[in-house]
């Protein structure tokens, strides 16, 4: 396989030559993404400053790699002079099995909710993503794979998993094709036209039900086994509630050409569907949905996945909700979208490269701090609902808060106490599987922390707040021998205070909050207590739960 | 705009109060205290509002019946027509109105409550109608009843969270919209009480005291210059978590005997029984759902199943907020987030139906025994005094004193409470 990011570097490396390039070269998509960005009128008074060295080295690790850096990559990075060391950073992480990891948990939640295994175990899914991602497989390929997989054969169960355990229910892969890969969540369109929704049309849902409606669930009478099977015949016919209209459709790319059956051949099955056997048609329509589903002439499957890594790496997406893309529902930016959904069109569906080229962008460097005693002209005082306004978050001219997702939270907090490097200590290797107790502690936070699929809405919940206030598994990560807490123990004040900084917040701590920890220490008769209570406080502080 | 229409201001509420004061707390809910006065106007700024409602006690209990209740055989019965399906309609302890003999502990006391028999919602969807219920406007970004209820009439000083919903099911709603986090619900699972309400065992009162407070230290340095909607989100919960720690023994213990011999062993009737709890200990919203009412298929044995458990457990309530002399300040609503399709399937069953169908409310001044519209002899069309969601959610807030004329007051925007395209049921209203 082709690494682009081999290429990037070089091209990252001989910026210069780049910039002295014929005027009609075209820029790296970054600098185009910049370029629309910064274009906007008001944009240049509000923009906040670049995030300072710390803040972007703890972005791009919790965005790229899943977890905080420890202190030894954050001292490493401050002191190091080289110009080229974020997009070495960048680099770096996406070439590194973190990035494969991390990518897995945000495909799972893309793709199954964090469902655990019904017919595909949990853990062979998991290791079929990571080894996807490892492997930079290119979306197009992995949704190919995922839509027409039958499960019969080993090799191919993981990925038939989205059918699967789905249960092949009709109505729910119809409803989660428009979603997760659409962009569009056509459920009203179930049994009408939507009603305020001018692009969403019943033929749109009934169009992909056509190309699933054949295919069923079979268990093997011998091994017990489900996979999927596929009659020949087969049609979608619906009816409207509002107007008693029926009508019927062949399947269907929403507003694509509806796909006709090929004329029906003498012999229908490879494999005749009988009892206790699995139908194989000749023509199969679930091939027909991965195909058309992937093909270039389907916008609307790349600019759902250009939005959604955007709203990954951005925190909202240039159409929100991710899964109402519509006319009415435009986005914040048209142009940058359409120029994502061109890039990975011509890049083939290459997700590490557009990460790579979100994350060199200036939009996505840019500070979550608002600068200090700016003006705004363009709106009034009362305007302003904290000191970044709405306007800012739409402009992208103030970076956004992002909460740390379940898994980043509990990685996140893992390594700030220094649990991982206790449960860790043999992993290293790209294919050794996540260790469980590791794993155990990540689904504990998935479900506390977790909402259904990917979204950039942010609730929390006082069952939330009650686990990290008065939960064993917190409290026990604080009491953990050889951890964060017993190492600060055995410092001096200034020293305690930088080690806790880098160690959780990722930074070092500015004068002010070195001598405020120091007070608080010495404000206190029992000083194991208070610096358990102090590491307690960072770690449910706002700066550890968002990523900013 | 409309404004100060009717006469359910805030003051005339208190003055009411007062006047009733010595008379006993029974007699406050017979529906005789339908005094006629002039009001004063409404103040229009919804803050200044606030202040008076806060005083003034007043409470949300709200029942949903999630799937879409059948109007046929529940509030609405049509016996002996083409659709009215097998149950007979009984007499009612009001005069002249009658409801399924699914209901017959309910049906002795629709003295306390009346009946909207003609609601189009005209949406057939499950969320969207349920959403148009809560948020009374079809579509669009907009705080739940509970979310408002809490934001205008829970005090500062309030003991529990604002809006509680006990539900076993589903994820938690995203209810509060622009009112911020602190008025979001709190879901509760069922009478289980939320987890980790104990502090950790080497850990007291004032030590837990004083990590809290370096957590807001550091939270406050990190709010300087950054957006603030999703920190506050963050904060909210913290607070709302230390609301139940301080009460937790609201969930020690559970039902007793006696009760439960009263309102049954079921899950619907342990949830009634924390939620009268909850309402007496300071909560200004709480939503109970009960879940199956979805009835494709064999809708009358669903209906008989169903309705059965939520009868006897529901009166027993109403008994008790009565006997306790809450009912004066208690509005209780039973919603849906539509009814069913008068045209009986082939499987038995009823489709989703917006089109024509009935709620229930009652308490907190609002005029008992009535019945608000009809359809008609099939059950098919509203006949008389359409209504929709909207219309509804005008009525719940009015009850209860708020101006949904006024304007939830936001930095730079005002958004009218109730939709402006609707208004309430003024007849409800005294």
């Amino acid at each position: 396989m082709f690494h682009y990011h081999t290429l990037w570097t070089l091209i990252a490396v001989s910026f210069s030559a780049v910039l002295s390039a014929p005027l009609n070269a075209t820029p790296p998509l970054h600098e185009q993404i910049d370029a629309l960005i910064e274009v906007q009128p008001g944009f240049d008074a509000s923009a906040a400053d670049p995030a300072d060295d710390a803040m972007f080295l703890r972005r791009v690790y919790l965005d790229l790699g899943g977890c905080i850096p420890n202190a030894t990559e954050v001292r490493a990075f401050l002191s190091d002079p080289s110009p080229e060391k974020r997009t070495q950073t960048i680099d770096a992480l996406l070439a590194s099995p973190q990035h494969a990891t991390r990518m897995q948990y945000v495909l799972d939640e893309l793709l199954m909710e964090r469902r655990s295994g019904k017919h595909v175990a949990a853990d062979e899914w998991r290791t079929f993503l990571r080894q996807s991602v490892l492997e930079n497989k290119p979306w197009d390929a992995l949704v190919r794979e995922l839509l027409s997989a039958d499960g019969s054969q080993p090799e191919t169960r993981p990925a038939a998993k989205f059918l699967l355990d789905r249960e092949l229910q009709r109505d729910e892969v119809t409803r989660d094709l428009g979603r997760i890969f659409l962009g569009r969540d056509l459920q009203c369109a179930q049994c009408h036209d939507h009603p305020t929704v001018d692009d969403y049309l019943q033929r749109h849902y009934f169009g992909l039900t056509a190309f699933i409606t054949r295919s069923y669930l079979f268990k093997d009478p011998k091994t017990g086994v489900t996979s999927i099977g596929e009659k020949a015949k087969g049609d979608v016919k619906f009816t409207s509630v509002f107007t008693s209209e029926t009508a019927g459709t062949a399947p269907r790319m929403l507003n694509l050409p509806p796909l006709a059956d090929p004329p029906a051949e003498k012999e229908l099955y490879k494999v005749k569907l009988e009892k206790n056997v699995r139908g194989v048609p000749v023509y199969s329509r679930r091939e027909q949905l991965a195909i058309a589903m992937t093909d270039d002439a389907n916008q609307a499957f790349r600019e759902n996945i250009a939005n959604r890594m955007w709203a990954l790496m951005m925190g909202r997406g240039l159409v929100e909700p991710l899964d109402m893309m519509h006319a009415q529902n435009p986005a914040t930016h048209p142009q940058v979208l359409e120029l994502l959904a061109d890039s990975l069109l011509q890049h083939d569906y290459d997700l590490r490269d557009l990460l790579r080229e979100l994350a060199l962008t200036r939009t996505y460097q840019r500070s979550s701090q608002a600068v200090e005693n700016r003006t705004i002209e363009s709106q009034s005082l009362e305007d302003r609902t904290g000191d970044v306004t709405a306007e800012d978050d739409h402009h992208y001219s103030v970076g956004r808060l992002k909460p740390l997702s379940p898994e980043q939270l509990a990685w996140s907090m893992m390594q700030a106490t220094g649990v991982i490097d206790v449960e860790l200590a043999e992993t290293d290797s790209d294919a050794t599987p996540i260790d469980d107790a590791v794993q155990k502690h990540i689904e504990t936070f998935a479900k506390v922390f977790g909402a259904a699929g990917q979204s950039t809405q942010f609730d929390a919940a006082a069952d939330q707040a009650l686990f990290l206030r008065n939960g064993n598994l917190i409290h026990s990560w604080l009491t953990v021998k050889n951890g964060l807490v017993a190492s600060l123990q055995k410092l001096d004040d200034p020293q305690l205070a930088e080690e806790l900084y880098l160690r959780v917040f990722s930074r070092m701590p500015n004068e002010q909050e070195s001598s405020r920890v120091a007070d608080f220490l010495n404000s206190s008769s029992d000083r194991p207590r208070a610096i358990q209570q102090l590491t307690w406080a960072s770690l449910v502080s706002t700066e550890f739960r968002f990523n900013h | 705009m409309r404004r100060n229409q009717g006469c359910n201001s805030v003051e005339h509420l208190l003055a009411r109060r007062q006047f009733f004061a010595g008379t006993g707390a029974a007699a406050l809910a017979t529906g005789l205290s339908q005094t006629a006065q002039a009001a004063p106007p409404v103040p229009t700024d919804p803050l200044m509002q606030s202040d008076l409602l806060k005083k003034s006690g007043k409470r949300i209990l709200q029942i949903f019946l999630q799937g879409g209740v059948s109007q046929l055989e529940s509030w609405d019965p049509k016996p002996g027509t083409k659709f009215g399906g097998p149950f007979r309609a009984i007499p009612t302890s009001v005069p002249g109105m009658h409801i399924s003999e699914l209901l017959p502990h309910t049906a002795q006391r629709m003295h306390h409550l009346s009946i909207v028999r003609s609601i189009n919602s005209k949406i057939n969807d499950h969320r969207k109608g349920m959403l148009y219920m809560e948020k009374g406007r079809p579509t669009g970004d907009f705080p739940y009843l509970g979310s408002v209820a809490s934001k205008y009439l829970a005090g500062s000083d309030a003991a529990l969270p604002g809006y509680i919903h006990i539900s076993t099911r589903g994820l938690n709603d995203s209810t509060a919209s622009f009112l911020g986090a602190q008025h979001a619900e709190l879901k509760l699972q069922g009478v289980q009480p939320p987890s980790n309400l104990e502090l950790p065992k080497d850990l007291d009162e004032e030590l837990d005291a004083q990590r809290e407070s370096l957590r807001r230290q550091f939270d406050a340095q990190f709010s300087r210059r950054r957006s603030n909607a999703q920190l506050d989100n963050y904060d909210a919960a913290f607070q709302q978590a230390a609301l139940l720690m301080a009460r937790k023994k609201i969930f020690e213990g559970g039902a007793s005997e006696k009760d439960l011999a009263r309102y049954g062993t079921h899950d619907f009737a342990r949830y009634c029984l924390l939620a009268r709890t909850l309402l007496e200990n300071g909560a200004t919203c709480v939503k109970v759902t009960h879940h199956g009412y979805d009835s494709h298929a064999e809708n009358f044995n669903f209906h008989l199943e169903q309705l059965g458990e939520f009868d006897k457990t529901f009166a027993m309530l109403m008994d008790d907020l009565h006997d306790r002399g809450m009912l004066d300040d208690t509005l209780v609503l039973v919603c849906s987030e539509f009814g069913r399709t008068p045209k009986i399937n082939t499987k038995y069953g009823r489709d989703h139906w917006g089109t024509a169908w009935s709620t229930v409310l009652g308490g907190c001044g609002v005029q008992p025994g009535a019945i608000i519209g009809s359809t008609n002899a099939e059950g098919t069309e509203v006949a008389d005094r359409e209504v929709d969601s909207g219309h509804l959610f005008h009525t719940y807030l009015r009850a209860v004193g708020l101006d949904t004329f006024a304007d939830h007051d936001l930095p730079g925007r005002s958004i009218p409470i109730g939709d402006p395209a609707a208004e309430e049921i003024g007849e409800l209203l005294s």
